[in-house]
């Protein structure tokens, strides 16, 4: 699958999916004017890498600044996929980095951690 | 005669706290120039990292509120309402040393009862609740069936510092003016 590259707005992430390398990064600030058509065709590309994938180990890194409910949403999704993709035997690994001035984004990765058991977290203070 | 009413106008404002005020249609457009003034605005403030992220989170959940709510209710048959519901009043201010966020806006007299409901249970819940409600919401079905009281909702009561204070006056037999004010 080709590589996924979208730069940064003001009111979207950066994504950077390297399907060759199964390295996966959502960077920036998130509240787009439709998150739907923001992230829907980048979220089902992942799911079916995901699906095709035999065995192997993806690593994904949320590095948000902020983001509004409805990208919360988005990621709820995100995270109940790759905890399911771990019981088709794939190694997930999910890096949650942090401004660490910033509670209020240290306690969204705790909670969305909460749900996820065969994943492994990982919460990292972000390099501002 | 102008500069008189124009500083009656502002001295009113000020009276209030308010620091930054818009009245007129809420658009994505009219959210992203308001949201750049607004962070250059807090980031003036140095108001602390968490605070200033929790004002701008409830200040964008505020206006998309308002943009979804008059998308959703667009009736076909009467194509002047999304106009009407669109046109909303938003408030930033400071007020013993806390920072509002008030934002105002038609709603049908319909949704009345189920919205003020909603929002009163949200007034009582402890931040736990909060968050079980928030996760339960995020896993629902989508925006289109939960008009009025989404997850936008659970999210202006997660981040405000102290429980957010609403209301609503009627305006008509169709319509009721709801507001509802955060603190951060």
């Amino acid at each position: 699958m080709d590589n996924i590259k979208i730069d940064g707005t003001d009111r979207s992430p950066e994504i950077d999916f390297d399907f060759a390398n199964n390295t996966f990064t959502i960077r920036g600030e998130s509240y787009p004017e439709d998150v739907t058509a923001f992230f829907g065709d980048i979220i089902a590309a992942f799911e079916a890498h995901l699906a095709d994938m035999d065995g192997g180990a993806v690593e994904f890194n949320f590095e948000l600044i902020d983001f509004n409910s409805s990208t919360a949403k988005v990621l709820m999704g995100l995270f109940d996929t790759l905890e399911e993709a771990t019981e088709t035997g794939v190694g997930v690994t999910v890096d949650w980095h942090y401004d660490a001035e910033d509670d209020t984004m240290e306690e969204l990765g705790e909670e969305f951690a909460e749900d996820l058991e065969a994943a492994t977290f990982n919460m990292k203070v972000l390099e501002v | 005669m102008l500069a008189k009413d124009l500083s009656e106008f502002r001295n009113l404002i000020q009276a209030q706290g308010i620091i930054f005020c818009y009245s007129g249609y809420i658009t994505e457009a009219v959210l992203s120039g308001i949201g750049e003034a607004l962070k250059q605005k807090l980031y003036l403030e140095d108001a602390d990292k968490t605070r200033m992220r929790n004002i701008f989170a409830i200040f964008v959940e505020q206006m998309q509120n308002v943009i979804r709510y008059s998308a959703e209710n667009d009736a076909p048959d009467d194509s002047g309402d999304i106009n009407e519901l669109r046109y909303g009043i938003l408030n930033i201010g400071v007020e013993d040393d806390k920072f509002f966020i008030t934002c105002g806006n038609k709603i049908q007299r319909a949704v009345v009862a189920r919205l003020s409901g909603r929002l009163a249970d949200l007034q009582k819940m402890t931040p736990d609740e909060l968050k079980s409600l928030f996760k339960e919401k995020l896993r629902g079905p989508t925006e289109a069936t939960s008009k009025g009281a989404g997850v936008g909702f659970i999210e202006i009561a997660r981040r405000s510092s102290e429980v957010f204070d609403f209301g609503f006056m009627d305006i008509d037999d169709r319509h009721t003016f709801f507001a509802l004010k955060a603190f951060i």
